[in-house]
């Protein structure tokens, strides 16, 4: 299963990776506390407020470009970034843990029907 | 299932209105409609009737609480997908929200 959005920032693409990467900058918008080395095989760890904790391992860091970690739990998020006149648009895909094959051709199977 | 059935979850799905109702109801947990429609431009009883519905189409689960219905996503296997899909997608569009105001307040900082 994996969810998908996309918006436009006015910032540059420079701005933007920044709040991608540096652990403050995350703190004002991805989770409470953050911890994270922005480069491939580098480790991060994400808590909330509500006491969630993830850790994840960088599997892509282009600057400015792509970021994506691998969950701990085996999901993904993949972050891409490309300049565009009105700013950088940025790109996210979170991917959600494996589910089970039975559940996966259960849904699968659901979806074809409609 | 049958085929009508489906086809009823995904057009219950496919308004934007429900679709974020959902969403919103599978971030909170549970939620009735006092609380979904606080804050919110729009009256209980029109929240009330677009989760009635959303109950109807299977994809939400209402219980009596008092006088008022609370709801909660569907616990089937395909409702845990939805309820992942919706209840992350709301968790994505409110971070977004949140670094779109963070990057507008380091441009005014800077």
């Amino acid at each position: 299963m994996e969810i998908e959005r996309e918006i436009v920032f006015p910032a540059s693409p420079a701005e933007v990776w920044g709040a991608l990467t540096e652990p403050e900058r995350l703190e004002e918008w991805f989770a409470t506390e953050a911890e994270l080395d922005a480069q491939p095989g580098g480790e991060g760890v994400f808590r909330w407020g509500d006491g969630d904790e993830r850790r994840a391992v960088v599997r892509e860091a282009e600057p400015e470009e792509r970021l994506v970690l691998d969950w701990e739990d085996d999901g993904q998020v993949v972050l891409e970034l490309e300049e565009v006149d009105a700013g950088t648009r940025v790109r996210v895909v979170e991917r959600s843990p494996e589910w089970s094959t039975a559940l996966e051709l259960h849904a699968l199977a659901w979806v074809a029907v409609a | 299932m049958g085929r009508g059935r489906v086809e009823h979850v995904f057009d219950a799905l496919g308004d934007p209105g429900r679709r974020s109702l959902v969403e919103a109801v599978a971030s909170r947990g549970s939620a009735t409609a006092t609380e979904l429609a606080a804050g919110l431009p729009v009256t209980r009883q029109a929240v009330a009737k677009q989760l009635a519905a959303l109950a109807d189409a299977g994809l939400l689960q209402a219980t009596r609480a008092g006088r008022e219905t609370r709801y909660e996503v569907t616990p089937e296997p395909l409702g845990d997908a939805v309820a992942w899909m919706v209840g992350m997608g709301a968790t994505w569009d409110e971070r977004l929200e949140k670094l779109g105001r963070a990057l507008s307040k380091g441009k005014a900082a800077g």
